[in-house]
């Protein structure tokens, strides 16, 4: 299993137990996390699953594809340039046993 | 280990559902509905009617148990199997064709100017037809139709066959009471769009442009595929942005403190955009079929049943939507249904954000002064599987 932290601004953490290969995105969906939405299902088509990845993680992150890029240009919560990602181009697993990230206020 | 079964509630009939009634005005049926259960059977309908967000939530995340890949579908019949009418991985195959023609780098480096060119156009024979013009007839429409021509690559049609197209194949979709005269009207417009995707690819071939049909040209898609999956998009690119463009424009103009809050602000017309897709969804319902024996929010379904899920109807829930009833562009924010969700969300989903909250209604409230609904010539809103502005004449100056 991999552990997710989804940390809110209120204070509030929710900490989810994932089967390896699970993305953020599909991961807070299916537990109901507030604040990720996941509207397109996974395709880098709508923006609504952004996170603020914390910075000890940034360094084992897949590289940002084109279409991620061009999502984070249109997400409703402004754009980190380091820690801003989609949650659901990041999959945890082998290479990412356990990750934290803060979710933005808004996303749609 | 029945546990599940004997906890679930068998499904209430709704027999006192019409259509007529749907269609002058659903949403009155879809409170009705949505207070006693999350899914009814509908005689009238033939189908399972799925009207709570939740249960509309659920469906849309789960392909595996709610399969888009409907048997007997009318849709496959007016239009062909598109991606519309499949689950992944044959859906996702589908839908990489269409590369990124519809994201949003592409609308803002290449379609804005276009869309921007076709307001021009249209607004400008709107105002050639005078103040007491149909706003629906004489500008959403035709705009809507000649974006959606130039973004597909039809240069062998016109915007006027794009309407034709889409409206009787749409009524091919909906013809449930096998109408031989509606599967007519359909079936040449089936074969029209073949004659021009054969008549149009040879040329893309040597004249490559930023159009859908031009990226098709080099995807390693069947013929039969690019067919369906343009007839899909003629069917859902066209008659929506019209809908959501007269819709917003109605309940702007029926609410003239918020219209003035967007004139004030013209980056609220895309809050406006968002709360009109909610209030009315241009598509009210969609089909999905159980695969399984299942229980979908304590309702028990058997395996095989054919669903209708009422967005429409899930957009406006009171567990989810404060006043759900209203048009309110300062409701707190929430994700509505309007655009599906899960691996169909639209693929059209930036182009008409842009084409209509971006260019379209910032022009036309600038250009046309004082903008107002005749009082003379009221104007109608109708539908429920597709809802939107049937007429809406226009005074302005």
């Amino acid at each position: 299993m991999a552990k997710i932290s989804f940390h809110h601004s209120d204070g509030n953490v929710d900490v989810l137990d994932v089967d390896p290969g699970t993305s953020l995105m599909r991961a807070a969906v299916t537990n109901g996390v507030d604040g990720i939405v996941g509207e397109c299902g996974g395709q880098a088509m709508c923006a609504t699953c952004h996170v603020y990845v914390r910075p000890e993680y940034l360094d084992r992150l897949p590289e940002i594809s084109d279409d991620e890029e061009e999502m984070l240009e249109c997400t409703a919560g402004p754009r980190d340039e380091t820690r801003s990602r989609l949650g659901c181009q990041i999959t945890v697993g082998e290479d990412l046993e356990q990750i934290e990230v803060d979710v933005p206020d808004d996303q749609i | 280990m029945t546990t599940a079964a004997t906890e679930a509630h068998p499904v209430p009939t709704a027999d006192w559902v019409t259509i007529p009634d749907l269609y002058r005005n659903p949403y009155p049926i879809y409170q009705k509905l949505r207070a006693e259960s999350p899914v009814h059977w509908v005689p009238a309908v033939n189908r399972y009617m799925v009207t709570s967000y939740q249960a509309c939530h659920v469906i849309e995340q789960d392909q595996e148990r709610f399969s888009a890949d409907e048997t007997n579908s009318l849709m496959k019949r007016a239009m062909g199997h598109s991606m519309l009418r499949k689950d992944d991985p044959e859906h996702d195959v589908d839908r990489k064709s269409y590369g990124n023609v519809l994201r949003p780098k592409a609308i803002k480096e290449h379609w804005n100017a276009i869309f921007q060119a076709n307001s021009d156009k249209y607004l400008a024979q709107l105002k050639a037809a005078g103040s007491g013009a149909d706003f629906i007839w004489d500008y959403a429409a035709p705009y809507a139709a000649e974006n959606l021509r130039l973004i597909m690559g039809f240069h062998n049609a016109t915007q006027e066959d794009m309407q034709r197209w889409s409206q009787t194949m749409i009524d091919g979709t909906g013809n449930y009471a096998d109408d031989p005269e509606v599967w007519a009207k359909s079936e040449q417009s089936y074969n029209e769009v073949d004659d021009a995707i054969d008549e149009i690819l040879p040329y893309l071939r040597k004249n490559p442009d930023s159009s859908l049909l031009s990226g098709m040209t080099s995807m390693p898609i069947p013929l039969e595929a690019i067919r369906a999956n343009m007839k899909m998009t003629i069917g859902g690119g066209l008659n929506e942005p019209r809908d959501v463009l007269g819709t917003t424009v109605w309940a702007l103009l029926a609410n003239p403190d918020q219209l003035a809050q967007v004139l004030a602000d013209e980056a609220l017309y895309a809050r406006a955009f968002e709360e009109s897709v909610r209030w009315v969804a241009p598509i009210g319902m969609y089909p999905r079929e159980v695969r399984q024996d299942t229980v979908l929010e304590g309702v028990q379904l058997p395996a095989g049943a054919r669903l209708g899920i009422v967005v429409g109807a899930a957009n406006r829930d009171p567990a989810v939507f404060e006043d759900p009833e209203s048009f309110n562009i300062n409701r707190e924010k929430k994700p509505h249904l309007a655009f599906g969700g899960g691996n169909h969300f639209c693929a059209g989903a930036w182009v008409a954000r842009a084409s209509v909250a971006q260019i379209a209604m910032p022009q036309v409230f600038r250009e046309l002064p004082n903008l107002r609904l005749d009082p003379d010539n009221a104007p109608v809103d109708a539908g429920w599987v597709f809802r939107g502005m049937t007429k809406m004449p226009v005074l302005w100056g």
